[in-house]
């Protein structure tokens, strides 16, 4: 085929490739934005935004509720131009501007976005590349985490010094809110942003994500909103739990502005995520990759996507509601003027118990696409397992309102969601058997990676199981509010779901980093953190059988016992977590270098290179057997062989 | 060797940025200082029987001024976000002795209006059931004069001895003349008498909303130093 002259082309593994018209010149200030300018639009914009807003809000101003505004204002004004002044200086807006003025970004421009030759640089920028924002969402997700995390440590020494009190009650409730949102944020996260940014698209043999602009965009979106979170503990606190139920939250100080922008930014960066996700998955996949040769890993990714799609859009308009109750004073919860407390629990729910599975299916996913690999036998029934994944996402949206049970909103459809949450403990329990069938007769290699799916099954079973009982309405008339429910959501939380992400990240550090993580630092943090885990929540379990209510800093003596013990754990939680840590940093640092398929894995991203070249494939693969066949004859190999030696005898070769 | 350092170091660091933290924020929320309410001598229990008898003064002020200042604290933006809140003052954290007759007398210079449950326009857990009001024994006010209530209960599942009091305190009107610094020139006097038990930790707030945001049920009305409490029964 002849290339027309006037059309520029370029050399790609030895074929002239003819490139796409280019409108402008390349380049332009977008080269010069990075993380550092985008904290000083942010910080500029929002310090210009909240002294204007000083200035024109009169002090004496304030709410039909009798709140003084000013505080609130101003903070508003803070936290907007924080967010758009850190977009501005990342550059997010850069793309969407050229277009607009007809100079849109050139190719060079776009090799320049995928941090082609940027080195280090690129982790600092609005880069494009899958493989960077994994990184990228790598780091923010452990820092949320190690933020909560160090509310956690916080927490368990204020319950467990029983003899005093080290924090008011206000920043106590502060630190149990912000807690829970940031871990449930980092959570969400932890698996879907590293892994499914990094892994899913080599995964499927496809050369980047369908829409890599999006993606960074989902990272700095992320990334923009945790600032705005962690302000919230400075302007009194998030002070009614991560659930922030009205009145509560209409009564409590601006800090919940925080809050509120934290998730409306935050359910944008996951629809863009999700979009990105589920078009990479249904239309990159590579030739040959049918829906039953396609890795569970990807369909727990697919499956996670397509829930939080639906369900954080509920939560991102509460809190767009919230937000226009508390600035605008109108009345969408206030029962007083006509609003509704439970329209609010309702669209909170919504959201809150599909996360639960949104944290959930991709650290299951994680622990059955690595334990093929590492007993050498393949997935004891995928098809199950596809259909656990299935069933979950189907049964996700119905099981909100168990979590309203004793709030009387409305008794009748009690058994109706009693029922809908009972049957959803079917296709999870599949996801359980698929494991234990995979494990059953499998010639275990113990690394680390699967010693962390030991940990994953143990806890998801303590937290399934304490969860049926959570579902069944006369048991919650019993345990709702007390400590066993947070026992209960802890296993599944972080037993289940950060146990797979430290599965997940040990089996793909040596394709992230072309090291492996540090087997012997590693194992003492991970079983640490599982020893620890277990003592702090299997005492909780005892304190709430015992009836102590949850999100109370002050308690009887008669919960005293169980308190010290569950501190002690959560102290030995934090010193597994961070040596668990310092594995990851001494092994990114200096660790034993890796091949590029050190566990022998048959899945396409063990098949490139290590590291991983700007678009992941040399050539495109083409599949043309399922991922997880270890031990299993390859008919078409037999085949050959027959043929070859019929032909050889023929030929009187042999 | 060397990565075990590291790892020895991490435990370290992670550790000292907890305590680090932790100890900020602990001073940073420091209680207001106890005031302790003083045996004065002993008094008579309607049993007949002599116990020792101890006394505290409280006053409720509408909001801070250069003759009263604001609550103690060390929380710059509770400064910001409660400034011109009522609260009680000296402190929020009171201690009584255990096995005593104790009197609180209250001085209430704040304002008022209707309570949402008349329950707390009435007198509970006095020896008498009555507290004296601006030199008249009463039981109850009417719940539309109510200016705030000093209620102390239990935590939540205690088992330490049972106590409740609930006292309510007359509002100023509107029309009361008032000093330069806008507070009445003749508060409202209030004085109750209360027999305590054994020893036990209790926390008191105020019922009537007198905060701000939804139905003036946020801020002071949450805080410790403003209109809630710590209110303990020791062993002396």
């Amino acid at each position: 085929m002849s290339v027309d002259a006037a059309v520029e082309t370029k050399t790609v593994f030895g074929s002239e490739v003819p490139q796409p018209p280019q409108h402008g010149a390349a380049g332009g200030v977008m080269r010069r934005l990075n993380f550092g300018t985008g904290l000083v639009g942010g910080i500029g914009l929002a310090t210009i935004a909240g002294w204007i807003t000083a200035i024109i809000t009169p002090s004496s101003a304030s709410s039909d509720t009798f709140a003084p505004m000013e505080p609130t204002y101003v903070y508003l004004a803070v936290l907007l131009g924080w967010f758009i002044g850190f977009m501005l200086g990342m550059g997010a807006f850069v793309g969407p501007l050229r277009w607009v003025v007809g100079r849109d970004i050139t190719h060079s421009d776009a090799e320049y976005m995928a941090g082609k030759d940027l080195g280090r640089k690129r982790y600092w920028k609005y880069t494009t590349d899958h493989k960077v924002v994994g990184i990228q969402y790598l780091i923010v997700a452990m820092l949320v985490l190690g933020f909560a995390g160090l509310l956690a440590m916080l927490i368990r020494t204020e319950l467990g010094m029983t003899w005093t009190s080290l924090f008011t009650p206000s920043f106590y409730n502060s630190m149990i809110g912000t807690h829970g949102i940031a871990m449930i944020i980092g959570m969400i996260v932890i698996i879907s942003g590293p892994l499914g940014n990094f892994i899913v698209p080599m995964m499927i043999g496809a050369r980047d994500m369908a829409f890599p602009r999006l993606n960074a965009l989902s990272l700095w979106l992320f990334v923009s909103a945790v600032p705005m979170l962690v302000s919230s503990m400075f302007m009194g606190g998030i002070q009614d739990g991560w659930s922030v139920y009205y009145p509560l939250a209409a009564q409590a100080p601006p800090g919940m502005l925080g809050y509120q922008l934290t998730i409306i930014v935050f359910a944008v960066s996951t629809a863009v995520a999700s979009v990105n996700l589920m078009t990479t998955i249904l239309t990159m996949r590579a030739k040959g990759m049918t829906w039953s040769r396609t890795p569970i890993f990807v369909y727990g990714i697919f499956a996670a996507s397509v829930m939080g799609l639906y369900a954080f859009p509920f939560f991102q308009y509460a809190q767009i509601l919230g937000l226009s109750d508390r600035v605008f004073n109108t009345s969408f919860f206030d029962p007083l003027n006509g609003g509704s407390v439970w329209l609010y629990e309702n669209l909170f729910w919504l959201l809150g118990h599909p996360e639960v599975y949104v944290i959930l299916i991709p650290s299951m996913a994680v622990a059955l696409e690595l334990m093929p690999v590492f007993l050498r036998k393949p997935l004891f029934s995928f098809n199950f397992a596809v259909a656990g994944i299935v069933g979950v996402v189907a049964l996700s949206g119905l099981v909100w309102a168990h979590h309203m049970y004793m709030t009387g909103w409305a008794p009748a459809a009690n058994y109706p969601f009693m029922l809908s949450t009972e049957l959803i403990s079917i296709p999870v329990g599949f996801l359980v058997l698929v494991a234990i069938g995979t494990f059953w007769r499998g010639t275990a290699w113990t690394r680390l990676p699967l010693m962390a799916v030991y940990a994953v099954v143990f806890n998801k079973m303590i937290g399934g199981v304490t969860g049926v009982y959570l579902s069944d309405v006369p048991a919650d008339q019993y345990f709702h509010g007390s400590m066993f429910v947070v026992a209960h959501f802890h296993y599944m939380l972080m037993g289940a779901g950060l146990f797979g992400a430290m599965a997940g990240i040990a089996f793909f550090f040596p394709k992230m980093t072309g090291r492996f993580l540090d087997e012997r630092i590693g194992s003492i943090g991970l079983w640490t953190a599982f020893i620890g885990f277990q003592i702090t929540f299997m005492s909780m379990f005892v304190a709430g059988l015992q009836g102590q209510p949850r999100r109370v800093l002050n308690f009887d003596d008669q919960f005293n016992l169980s308190n010290w013990i569950s501190t002690i754990g959560a102290y030995v939680i934090g010193i597994g977590m961070l040596i668990f840590l310092s594995a990851i940093i001494t092994s990114w640092r200096s660790g034993v270098l890796a091949s590029s398929n050190p566990w022998g894995s048959k899945s396409l991203e063990w098949q490139t290179a290590t590291p991983v070249p700007l678009e992941n494939f040399p050539v495109l693969p083409v599949v043309t057997e399922r991922p997880y066949d270890y031990g299993v004859p390859d008919p078409y190999e037999a085949e050959l062989d027959s043929t070859d030696q019929d032909l050889m005898e023929k030929a009187g070769t042999k | 060797m060397k990565k075990f350092l590291v790892t020895f170091l991490t435990v370290l660091l992670g550790g000292a940025i907890v305590a680090g933290v932790g100890v900020f924020n602990a001073v940073q929320g420091e209680a207001p200082p106890v005031l302790v309410a003083n045996v004065v001598g002993t008094k008579t229990a309607p049993s007949g029987e002599e116990m020792p008898h101890a006394e505290l003064y409280l006053d409720v002020y509408p909001n801070s001024s250069s003759q009263v200042p604001q609550p103690e604290t060390k929380s710059p933006i509770n400064n910001v976000l409660l400034a011109g809140q009522p609260f009680y003052h000296p402190s929020t954290s009171l201690q009584v002795p255990s096995n005593s007759l104790v009197t609180i007398h209250f001085r209430q210079y704040d304002s008022g209006g209707t309570i949402y449950n008349p329950y707390f326009a009435k007198v509970h857990g006095t020896v008498d059931g009555k507290m004296k009001w601006n030199g008249k024994e009463v039981s109850e006010i009417k719940p539309d004069e109510v200016g705030h209530t000093f209620t102390v209960h239990q935590y939540p599942e205690s088992t330490q001895p049972y106590f409740f009091m609930s006292i309510p305190l007359p509002m100023n009107p509107a029309n009361a003349k008032t000093d330069k610094m806008g507070y009445p020139v003749d508060p409202q006097i209030i004085s109750v008498t209360f027999m305590t038990g054994e020893a036990g930790s209790y926390v008191w707030n105020c019922e009537f909303p007198c905060g701000d945001l939804y139905q003036e049920f946020g801020g002071p009305m949450q805080t410790r130093g403003w209109m809630a409490g710590t209110f303990d029964v020791v062993d002396v």
